[in-house]
């Protein structure tokens, strides 16, 4: 198509590149637009005025402003997996190639199937899923519920993964500056010059605001070259970071603000770069300067393709050189509506009438137009475009396009998000930021209520200059920009009374004047219920257009003024993002970072199945050639290890280290049990309570030297304990000597289990180190070398109950020794095991592991009451005297045996006695944790049951009612496997 | 005698790489112990480092250098510090232990963190997507040093030179870590 609305006789715009023309493709019709256009001014360029439909009732709407405020112009863009909903067509930048399809209809857009409802709307009125389809009750969830549903929604997502990448990122400046217009350029020039640093963040991909879509002149400049001269001299600062296409979404605590950079969306191919950017800005002051957003007025048929905001009107025509008819009216209550006028007689488009609510002299001359004064526009014609008005006076006008201007909102949203309420300002008739701002924040220039040019500059100059001197940047700087002063005189007329037909109100939601008084009608009086009944505000565009109208409405009919009724609150976002960019880059196996133990490139050659421990990988099981089950595996490792030698990663324990002459004592206060009295070169098994004396964590602890000791925490628990520690180091006991260090990942360190494992470890430790049961006893540890002079640390500790040690050495070597250890067991049959056979082993022994550290369980509940040293004081041991955790039948750990060994026990099911009902009333406990036995061939279990210690050889009932199970169960010694320990000790 | 002999393996195969303007060295030749001073012992081993070093421990968020070698002191908190030092066997703590004539409680972090060095005029640019901290050249000035998150991941930042960062991070997540640095540079380049 040609561009037929493309205004080309004169004063021709820089703000779009004719020399580069972009076709796209609306709705299956090819079309032609410029670099530096929008989407919706190519389409209005192109004639293309009916670009959507109604939410509610499907009526035909067209493109209504020029901002991100837009209620009407929401397109699918792009195609297939990339395809975006609710894009607005008035922030989308045209770029060859684009492809975009109206929304919302079921048809084409002109013959939308749905555009029945608008005959229907008597039912749809505000809650009328309230109020109707309530009848026949049993209809609402097979026919109603489904229809509505189907029915509801903007946009449609592509149901496939996008392929698009997204980031997120960190920017630091003293100054975040929100706006580009007049008043954020003027503050971003002053700070900068003074020596601040600073952030420009503009929505727009033209910084420049209202400058672009005006004809002022700014110290002798028209307001596009000043503005442009201005950037060129802020691009050229070190101090100046330019945000363009970056919208600042949020403000949060201490000066942290969460902006939307737009990387590649005015690009055909994103070229595998991210597509957008969420950055968190940590800034030491902002400045608001966000301008203002025109409202409009509402009367009735004040909806159709052709009727647009007045300021709109003159950006398309002064920006892109677009008018938006061939014969335009302008609606107005104000001054600047006069300016549209103007505008575009001078750029030579026909005015066919302006109207003025207001019974005064006319503005302006507009040369050719008829000026009605003291009247209102009343009724519209024109099904897909509006064809004609009808005046208050009788009169009617053939109109192609309606520029309504009811009036600036200042956009103070920013401001209010701690949840400080806007002001009413009389003598604007629009709410202004309050005194009470986020801390750091200053409002400036028409977001503030400066609503014309000379006092934006200068209140944008004057912030900037003034907090830069606070942040002790003084350098000389320029004068502040001049410009004329123009008129903003406003008048209070929101909506047409006494006139038939519905007035809308909300564009997006289909909210009319008639909802918000039967909203109120049916008792819903203040104005966050009234958003919530009739969905005013909601939505993309969060009523920005409409939201003061409607209070202005509700004022009237309740008989109060606009600040009495007051204003909504406004939260992140300031606009809509898509949800991807919350997730960044963390998708899929990026998700979280992955843990590796040092043996994993061992384990992975071996063909191990790796499971997710936290954020660890960690070998679960080594399968062999002809296993075709896990248990196969898993009964294999057991029983290997406990007739031979095993050796498992253990890495992933938790190890600090604690050095300091205090360091025994710290040992005594942080564990329930004694440590200052360890030997050295001996380690002891530690119990950790929290203050409420429940067991934290559980480990062993050596004693390297007379000042150094170094624990191992659960893998879980690693980084808990640590901080725990330093906690208690730092804040309970500063006088203490003593200091902890993370060394979790400085040793590799392997379990060598089973009755040869000494002998497998005589073959790889150096000879000087005899570690005989004489010399290197249970529970003896030591440093030694291994492999010829490598340095190790050696603990004789048993996890499985066998006789066992663990071996460390530095990481470096990890994947190396586990090679050696294999090698070095090759005649003892030695196997390797992963996390299954580690869990089997210590449930056949009896060792309490996660399942039982559930945060809620005792010492005295683990049978381990007797560790809680009442010689010394400690972390939770006041607290864990408490009567009711000690009473008789406190809950005990205790092993179950099924009394018909060839049953399968389950995990988590509830102990009640013989004989009772399976109730909770008689509930005395549950399995923790159950394993098939290769020892002993059938299946075993931990739990807790109460008085568990006394009930021995009893036969209570395992109830699973999840699954229907209930069995028969023993209680009995929680150590299916050597209950003396001498396995261990020889 | 033990047949055996282990063979180390660094946290990376990679050694180098260079992504635009930036590259990224798997640096694998230092040693990196941490330091604490007992209580009450400052004066001594500051008078043992100066001896010892040639230079004083620096303040928490700096690092010094010696004059006498390449060995860096890393201000991490309260009479805490890192040093960092050419290093080719596994026994540092001893190594440090051998120079310095005071009491103070080591431990050897050289296996605990991969480190890597990001060099090149992008670096900063492509660090603003993972690093919250400030490393603008006045708020994190040449010889800083930080504790930070990067990707969920523990990270120690160094300002070595104009435009040249160490980092280290916890061993095991090596790949998440470069992963994490590579896909920032990607993005930016």
């Amino acid at each position: 198509m040609n561009q037929g609305f493309r205004i080309d006789n004169r004063n021709k715009s820089h703000l779009i590149q004719r020399d580069k023309t972009c076709v796209f493709n609306f709705n299956g019709k090819t079309f032609e637009g410029y670099l530096g256009d929008t989407l919706a001014s190519a389409l209005l360029a192109n004639g293309q005025k009916f670009v959507a439909r109604s939410f509610k009732y499907h009526r035909p709407r067209g493109i209504f402003t020029s901002g991100s405020e837009e209620p009407n112009a929401l397109m699918h863009l792009r195609k297939n997996a990339y395809q975006e909903p609710n894009a607005r067509a008035t922030v989308t930048e045209l770029f060859d190639g684009l492809e975009a399809t109206s929304q919302n209809h079921r048809g084409s857009l002109k013959y939308d199937l749905m555009a029945v409802n608008d005959l229907f709307s008597s039912f749809l009125t505000a809650g009328f899923y309230y109020k109707t389809f309530m009848w026949p009750k049993a209809f609402w969830e097979k026919v109603y519920e489904p229809i509505i549903r189907s029915s509801a929604g903007l946009g449609e997502l592509s149901g496939q993964e996008d392929p698009d990448q997204y980031d997120k990122g960190f920017l630091h400046c003293e100054i975040l500056i929100i706006g580009a217009g007049p008043s954020g350029l003027a503050a971003a020039l002053a700070g900068a010059q003074a020596g601040s640093r600073i952030i420009l963040a503009e929505e727009d991909f033209e910084m420049g605001g209202r400058l672009n879509s005006e004809t002022y002149s700014v110290s002798g400049l028209s307001g596009v070259q000043w503005a442009r001269e201005t950037l060129s001299k802020l691009g050229a600062m070190p101090n100046v970071r330019l945000l363009n296409r970056t919208t600042i979404l949020g403000v949060y605590d201490h000066g942290i603000y969460s902006a939307l950079e737009r990387k590649t969306d005015h690009l055909a191919t994103a070229s595998n770069k991210p597509r957008q950017i969420l950055w968190r800005i940590y800034s030491k002051r902002a400045i608001l300067s966000a301008g203002s957003t025109e409202r409009s007025i509402a009367f009735p048929n004040n909806d159709r393709p052709g009727i647009m905001l007045a300021g709109a009107v003159r950006s398309y025509a002064n920006r892109w050189d677009v008018a938006t008819g061939k014969n335009i009216s302008i609606f107005t209550n104000n001054d600047d509506g006069w300016r549209t006028a103007s505008d575009l007689i001078a750029k030579g488009v026909n005015i066919q009438t302006v109207v003025d609510t207001r019974s005064i002299d006319p503005v302006i001359d507009i040369p050719g137009a008829a000026i009605e004064m003291g009247v209102q526009v009343i009724n519209t014609k024109g099904r897909h475009g509006l064809k004609s008005i009808t005046l208050s006076n009788g009169k009617h006008y053939k109109t192609d396009c309606l520029g309504i201007s009811g009036g600036w909102n200042p956009n103070v949203h920013l401001s209010c998000h701690h949840h400080h309420r806007p002001v009413w300002r009389e003598d604007l008739l629009a709410f202004v930021p309050s005194e009470k701002l986020p801390y750091g924040m200053v409002v400036t220039g028409a977001a503030k209520g400066e609503l014309n040019l000379s006092s934006a500059l200068q209140s944008g100059y004057a912030a900037a200059k003034s907090i830069s001197a606070e942040l002790g940047h003084t350098a000389s700087i320029e004068n502040c920009a001049k410009s004329d002063e123009e008129s903003t005189k406003n008048s209070a007329f929101w909506f047409v009374k006494h006139a038939a037909g519905r007035s809308w109100l909300d564009l997006q939601n289909d909210v009319t004047t008639k909802d918000i008084r039967l909203a109120q009608q049916e008792g819903f009086t203040s104005v966050e219920h009234v958003k919530r009944y009739t969905t005013l505000g909601m939505a993309t565009d969060q009523g920005k257009t409409c939201n003061i109208t409607a209070m202005a409405v509700m004022a009237d009919k309740m008989g109060k003024t606009i600040p009495e009724i007051g204003t909504t609150m406004f939260r992140p976002p300031y606009t809509p993002v898509s949800l991807a960019v919350y997730a960044g880059r963390a998708r899929g196996k990026t998700f979280r970072p992955t843990r590796l133990t040092p043996s994993h490139q061992w384990a992975e050659n071996k063909g191990a199945v790796f499971v997710e421990t936290g954020a660890w990988l960690r070998a679960q099981w080594f399968p062999q050639a002809g296993e075709t089950s896990w248990r196969q595996s898993v009964d294999r490792e057991v029983t290997q290890t406990r007739n031979s030698v095993g050796i498992c990663d253990v890495s992933t324990l938790g190890k600090i280290d604690i050095q300091g002459r205090d360091a025994g004592e710290f040992l005594n206060r942080i564990y329930c049990n004694t440590f200052s009295t360890l030997k050295v070169n001996r380690v002891r098994y530690g119990l950790m309570l929290r203050e409420d004396g429940m067991v934290m964590d559980d480990g062993t602890t050596a004693r390297l030297s007379k000042d150094h000791y170094l624990m191992t925490t659960t893998t879980a628990n690693a980084v808990g304990v640590f901080r725990h520690m330093e906690f208690c180091r730092q804040c309970l006991w500063p006088n203490l000597d003593v200091h902890l260090m993370s060394a979790t990942e400085q040793f590799a360190q392997y379990a060598i289990a089973g009755p040869n494992a000494r002998k497998l470890l005589q073959n790889i430790i150096d000879p000087e180190f005899d570690i005989s049961n004489e010399s290197f006893p249970f529970m003896a540890c030591g440093e030694i070398t291994i492999a010829n002079g490598t340095p190790a640390r050696l603990f004789r500790i048993s996890f499985s109950g066998e006789l066992a040690y663990e071996l460390a050495v530095a990481t470096r070597y990890g994947n190396s020794l586990m090679e050696a250890l294999i090698q070095a067991g090759k005649e003892f049959d030695v196997v390797s095991y992963g996390t299954e056979a580690l869990g089997v082993m210590r449930i056949e022994k009896g060792h309490a592991a996660g399942n039982e550290l559930t945060g809620q369980t005792t010492a005295l509940n683990l049978g381990l009451g007797r560790m809680v040293s009442k010689k010394k004081d400690s972390i939770g041991n006041v607290l864990s005297e408490r009567i009711s955790l000690n009473s008789d039948d406190a809950l005990r750990l205790v092993g179950f045996i099924p009394v018909n060994r060839t049953k399968t026990l389950d995990s988590g099911a509830h102990f009640v006695a013989l004989g009772k009902d399976v109730k909770t009333a008689n509930d005395e406990g549950w399995m923790t944790s159950v394993t098939f036995s290769p020892s002993l061939k059938h299946f075993v279990g931990l739990g807790f049951i109460k008085n568990g210690h006394n009930r021995l050889g009893e036969i209570v009932y395992a109830c699973n009612p999840l699954q229907g199970n209930t069995l028969e169960v023993e209680i009995v010694s929680p150590h299916f496997i050597d209950p003396k320990g001498e396995r261990q000790r020889v | 005698m033990s047949n055996f002999k282990l063979v180390e393996q660094s946290a990376l195969n990679q050694r180098y790489f260079t992504l635009g303007d930036i590259s990224v060295q798997v640096v694998k030749d230092q040693a990196l112990v941490s330091f604490a001073i007992p209580n009450g012992k400052r004066k001594e081993v500051n008078d043992a480092i100066k001896q010892s070093y040639n230079t004083t421990l620096p303040k928490i968020g700096l690092s010094v250098k010696s004059e006498t070698d390449h060995t860096q002191f890393l201000g991490m908190q309260a009479e805490q510090f890192l040093m960092l030092f050419n290093y080719k066997d596994n026994r540092a703590v001893e190594q440090v232990k051998s120079r310095l004539n005071a009491l103070v409680y080591l431990c050897d972090q050289s296996d605990s963190w991969v480190m890597l060095r990001i060099r090149g005029k992008g670096c900063r640019t492509a660090l603003e997507r993972i690093c919250a901290i400030d490393l603008y050249k006045t708020s994190f000035p040449q010889g800083s040093v930080a504790r930070t998150t990067m990707e969920h991941l523990a990270v120690i930042i160094l300002h070595e030179s104009d435009d040249q960062y160490l980092l280290m991070s916890p061993r095991s997540s090596a790949e998440s870590f470069l992963h994490s640095i590579t896909q920032s540079i990607e993005n930016i380049s």
